[in-house]
């Protein structure tokens, strides 16, 4: 009897022990970070990277197209738009058709693109760069270098709409024969046309390769929504300097086609998808948190949709109106980073700078 | 038709509130929107419905908010009701400057309410509620380059947790706050000022309040720091400045800006912490300096000859300025008249870079303003800092882009030697101990380049692009940024932690199953196994009671956490200590032989009746006593390596040690098996010595890193950053010859003891057969000690 309850006792003891090994190793493995499915973002990505990179080509056959309509006709503007007029609208309507389908493609990826350190600088390059401050020439077919000549979206934009007098031939052109040269009726330089053409489809490919090399982590996605989501003042902002607010006032040529509150929602359409990607991350450490952040953006989405609609619709918005929608805006995008800023010290993800 | 619409606005909004569940943030953001819907409303001319949002939104308020923000901050919720009313009849009216400025009002009341919840639950220990009302603040507006820090949600997680005590978090958390709103409040009134230039006045009206808002949070910081007329005046100004929007009166607005503007001057809600005070101590003694050095460069016979160079001047000034500013108050508080001595020389020295003075005087000013810094600044945030001497040095390197791109690579070649200066004098030495490998890249990327990135000296000297300029100043920001993350971490790698956590818990366990297996297999015959169970007892209660001791002893850790690398230095060298003494022990034998003849000895008194206490309860105390030393030894080391790597990682270590143990507990109760003994004493008695000498090198690191011992690098040794992490092995003089020490102590006491016993068992081998019982060898399951 004695050495039974000895030999209990004994066992008591293991178990203490065993027990409380589990208990200490099952907290370490609790707080080990759960490995978060980012195959989503990824999946996201590549369907934009490849519509783009499909549209820039579509893009280069036409400008590669109006390039050679011009060779033909010496590059004398005049001659050509009274030769082939209809050559010259459908090539130009055919450009203009692919940049209004590449653009907005490119901003539902931007989300990621600008805020993953490895891919931010095809963002650069193609959608923000300033004219000076980035880090890539274009060759024209002539053989003339532009050098740090600004991004491709704009200039292209500026080229095909004439909103930069630079590119653009100085021929009088109807397109629709309504008797006068109305936004956008411009021939472009054909020779800048085609280096802008060109560069785009190079780099929309390359673009396409590296989203594809891309492997996401948490600290990527944290980092894409921490970097991008305060930027929403800066869209704005171009938004009220832009037509359509200014009008024919604006002093700036880009953003003049589709409107920069277009691009705002696609971009957030985006990094609503990097969100979902790392939501039963944050939902792990702090579940009111995470409704917060998912609600957050999901409300920032649609305020500038309705600001959207409300524009297609005809709503012309004054400039101080776009400072009070554009603030309101901002201050929500502030609260919403300072959100994820807190998860992502609670889940110690490294923020790349 | 227009009061159905409005009908329907305000109950959609109630609708939601009521859907979404009742959180103080969601409702605030509830109230937030109704109000903009309501702005949006006035714009369309819509009054009646811009009246009903706001009805709405004040039913919400109402409903959930006002009743615990009343209980904390009732004079928070007289303001917001009075709002509320105003915002109603300015809908009502269509004003809609006045509903923008109730607004602005409400939604910097909500967060006045909110912070008042969250302190007042922390001043009572209630971190839930801190935690739910903590969603509902605002944030500093990040950069692309900055992000909102997370202090305040870490505190309260950290006091749900255990980690942290009340005291602790609710200052971390009114600190965060403060700072946030003063930064919000700071951004608010240039807010204003662009508002007002571009003739917005409904944007400035919703700002004005905002600012008027945020004040009133920093209202109680305020009053203590300036007292109770001040702060009528001030508010006072902040109505002012609302009637002026109101009424479009410019010239009272500028008035009562300028008046806002001189009442927040040097006003620092948050008080900075020591550390913090330190940094900016050094950023302000650095800079001082460099704005002589840089407006003689820019000037000959009192004519600019260089912008850049006076420009810059004025940045240094401007940045000296700012890190005076957040000292003054704590410096007014040692020496008032010195304090205002030094104010007036930095006002003094910007008139003069401005207006273009000899450089002799320039010089002459910022000596002054250096000696009188060097009186009034405490001595200990004058020594070398590298948190600011990492600040400056990123704003002498801001100079060399602008430069290069204006094709002055003259210029831009001083400010690297500049920056470069400032690294030699300071920084580099200690990484020169620390981290040498990146002491080499940043020193090269400085000068020559690697195989990736051409140095700055190089590209510089060649007049380089600037796109290559960039990239390499960009290379070397990235390793200085590692650099400073290398310096203020001196934590070792976890994987180390854990393995030597586990040899702790390991070692002492394997003793608490010997002296338990020692002590049962002593009383085995059928007389003595009733005796069995007690001491097992005992050793059970010892094993809860180690646990209660972790808990007690972390407790009070984490109660002096705020003293942060110092604590660790302290616990470290009391660890250390016993450490040498239990090594020093165990090799003379008093420790392990000595230890368990006692054990036997009182077993027998116990048993033979000459104790006072009862033959269960003195067993149970035997086997208590025997057990929880070690359990009492080991929660001790195990807290130095707690302060070095955080619990989770210790936990992990023991996790694996008391694997090690329950194994060897098993083969020796259950199985009955005899193991090596005295071969696993020694192994692991080697392994402790390994996990000593870490410590050693680890507790000099911590020394060196809060300057409580000096730092001499040993040139030409190169020790890799992850032997420092994993062995405590940095190539500094201190730590090598102290490792070096303890080495020598424990291997020397080796020998000693081994030369003792050597002569003792030469002098006590004609009379083994008379041994006292007391002292015979232990028997542990047939293996003889």
């Amino acid at each position: 009897m004695g050495d039974m309850s000895v030999g209990r006792t004994a066992r008591i003891v293991i178990i203490l022990l065993v027990a409380t090994m589990m208990l200490t190793t099952g907290l370490s493995v609790r707080a080990q970070e759960a490995k978060p499915d980012l195959s989503g973002i990824k999946t996201y990505l590549l369907e934009k990277t490849e519509a783009l990179n499909k549209g820039a080509q579509s893009l280069k056959k036409n400008t590669d197209a109006y390039y050679e309509l011009a060779k033909a006709a010496k590059f004398d503007y005049a001659a050509l738009w009274n030769s082939k007029k209809a050559d010259v609208i459908k090539v130009l309507e055919a450009t203009k058709a692919d940049w209004m389908t590449i653009s907005p493609t490119y901003e539902q990826a931007e989300g990621i693109v600008a805020g993953v350190p490895s891919l931010q600088k095809y963002d650069v390059i193609l959608d923000a760069g300033v004219k000076d401050e980035v880090e890539y020439d274009i060759t024209l077919p002539d053989g003339k270098v532009l050098a740090k000549p600004g991004n491709l979206f704009g200039l292209l934009e500026t080229t095909l709409w004439g909103t930069d007098k630079a590119f653009i031939a100085d021929v009088k052109a109807d397109f629709d024969g309504n008797g006068k040269q109305d936004f956008g009726e411009v021939l472009p330089d054909a020779n800048a046309l085609k280096g802008f053409g060109d560069s785009t489809a190079s780099y929309a490919e390359e673009l396409d390769k590296s989203a594809k090399a891309w492997e996401p982590t948490a600290s990527d996605a944290f980092t894409a929504l921490v970097v991008m989501v305060p930027t929403m003042s800066e869209y704005f902002e171009s938004w009220k300097e832009s037509r359509f607010i200014l009008g024919d006032k604006a002093e700036r040529g880009d953003f003049a086609v589709i409107s920069r509150l277009s691009d705002i929602q696609d971009i957030l359409s985006g990094l609503q998808v990097v969100y979902k990607g790392v939501s039963p991350m944050v939902a792990s450490v702090d579940t009111a948190r995470d409704t917060q952040i998912s609600k957050g953006l999901d409300d920032l989405r649609k305020y500038v949709a309705d600001l959207y609609k409300q524009e297609k619709d005809g709503k012309k918005f004054t400039p101080e109106e776009a400072e009070l929608f554009g603030s309101e805006a901002q201050a929500k995008a502030t609260a919403i980073t300072g959100q994820i800023s807190q998860v992502a010290a609670q889940l110690k993800i490294k923020l790349a700078e | 038709m227009l009061s159905f619409l409005a009908l329907i606005a305000m109950f959609t909004t109630l609708s939601r509130v009521q859907a979404e569940g009742s959180d103080p943030w969601n409702e605030a953001d509830q109230i937030r929107t109704a109000l903009f819907a309501s702005q949006k409303a006035l714009l369309t001319g819509d009054n009646e419905t811009a009246a009903a949002h706001v009805r709405a939104a004040e039913a919400i308020y109402r409903q959930s908010l006002r009743q615990p923000i009343a209980a904390t901050q009732p004079d928070v919720t007289t303001s917001l009701d009075k709002t509320f009313a105003a915002a109603l009849k300015a809908a009502q009216s269509g004003d809609q400057v006045t509903l923008s400025t109730s607004r602005g009002q409400i939604w910097a009341g909500l967060l006045h309410g909110s912070t008042g919840v969250v302190l007042v639950a922390l001043e009572q220990a209630d971190g839930a509620t801190a935690r739910t009302w903590l969603l509902l603040r605002d944030f500093r507006t990040p950069t692309r380059f900055s992000r909102p820090g997370a202090d305040a949600t870490l505190a309260i997680n950290a006091l749900i947790e255990g980690k942290r005590s009340a005291a602790e978090a609710l200052a971390a958390v009114r600190a965060d706050l403060l700072d946030t709103y003063q930064a919000q409040l700071t951004e608010t009134l240039t807010d204003l000022d662009i508002a007002q230039k571009r003739n917005f006045p409904v944007r400035q009206a919703e700002v004005a309040g905002l600012a008027a808002g945020y004040f009133d949070i920093l209202s109680d910081a305020y009053k203590a720091q300036r007292g109770p007329e001040a702060l009528l005046s001030t508010r006072s100004s902040f109505a002012g400045l609302i009637q002026a929007i109101t009424t479009k009166n410019t010239s009272t607005y500028e008035i009562a800006r300028k008046q806002i503007d001189a009442a927040l001057k040097g006003f620092r809600a948050a008080p900075l912490s020591e550390a913090e005070q330190a940094r900016r101590a050094g950023q302000l003694l650095r800079f001082v300096g460099l704005v002589p050095v840089e407006y003689a460069r820019g000037i000959r016979d009192g004519k600019v000859v260089n912008d850049i160079e006076i420009q810059e001047a004025l940045t240094f000034q401007s940045g000296a300025s700012a890190a005076f500013a957040d000292l003054m108050s704590s410096l007014e508080k040692r020496d008032t008249e010195a304090t205002n001595r030094i104010a007036t020389l930095l006002s003094q020295l910007e008139t003069q870079v401005r207006t273009t003075a000899d450089p002799a005087v320039v010089e002459n000013t910022a000596n002054e303003i250096t000696g009188a810094l060097n009186k009034v600044l405490p001595a200990e945030w004058q020594t070398l800092n590298s948190g600011s001497d990492f600040d400056v040095i990123s704003s002498v390197l801001d100079q060399i882009e602008p430069a290069v791109k204006q094709g002055q690579y003259a210029l831009a070649e001083s400010a690297r030697l500049e920056a470069y200066a400032i690294l030699d004098s300071g920084i580099e030495q200690k990484l020169r101990g620390f981290a040498p490998e990146m002491a080499l890249r940043v020193e090269s990327l400085f000068w020559q380049g690697d195989d990736q990135v051409t140095g700055l000296a190089i590209l510089l000297t060649t007049n380089a692009p600037a796109s290559q300029v960039k990239a390499s100043l960009t290379a070397l920001r990235t390793a200085l940024s590692e650099a400073e993350v290398l310096l203020g971490n001196s934590k070792s790698a976890p994987a180390a932690v854990v393995g030597n956590a586990a040899v702790i818990v390991f070692r002492e366990g394997l003793e608490a199953v010997l002296i338990l297996a020692s002590l049962l297999a002593s009383l085995r015959t059928v007389d003595n196994r009733q005796f069995r169970r007690p001491i097992l007892i005992g050793g059970a209660l010892a094993f809860a009671a180690s646990a209660v001791t972790w808990w007690v002893a972390n407790g009070l850790l984490m109660s002096l956490i705020r003293y942060g690398e110092k604590l660790e230095a302290v616990v470290s060298l009391i660890a250390i200590a016993i450490l040498l003494l239990i090594t020093n022990w165990f090799f003379h034998k008093t420790y392990w032989t000595g230890w368990m003849a006692n054990f036997h000895a009182k077993k027998s008194k116990i048993l033979g009746g000459s104790l006072v206490v009862g033959p269960s309860l003195g067993l149970i105390l035997l086997g208590f006593t025997s057990i929880y030393r070690e359990g009492f030894e080991t929660v001790l080391f195990l807290q130095s390596l707690v302060l070095d790597a955080g619990i989770v990682v210790v936990l992990e270590g023991v996790a694996v040690g008391l694997v090690g143990v329950a194994i060897v507990g098993a083969i020796t109760f259950a199985l009955q098996v005899r193991l090596p003994y005295k071969k696993m004493l020694i192994a692991t008695g080697i392994l402790i010595g390994i996990v000593l000498l870490t410590m050693v090198g680890n507790t000099v690191h911590v020394m060196q890193a809060v300057g409580w011992m000096p730092i001499t690098p040993i040139k030409g040794l190169y020790i890799p950053y992850w032997m420092g992490q994993w062995f405590g092995l940095f190539a500094t003089w201190q730590g090598i010859v102290l490792q070096l020490v303890a080495a020598v102590f424990v291997i020397g006491s080796y020998v000693l003891a081994e030369w003792m016993n050597h002569r003792k068992r030469a002098k006590t081998l004609p009379s083994k057969e008379h041994q006292s019982p007391g002292t015979e060898p232990v028997q542990v399951s047939g293996v003889t000690h």
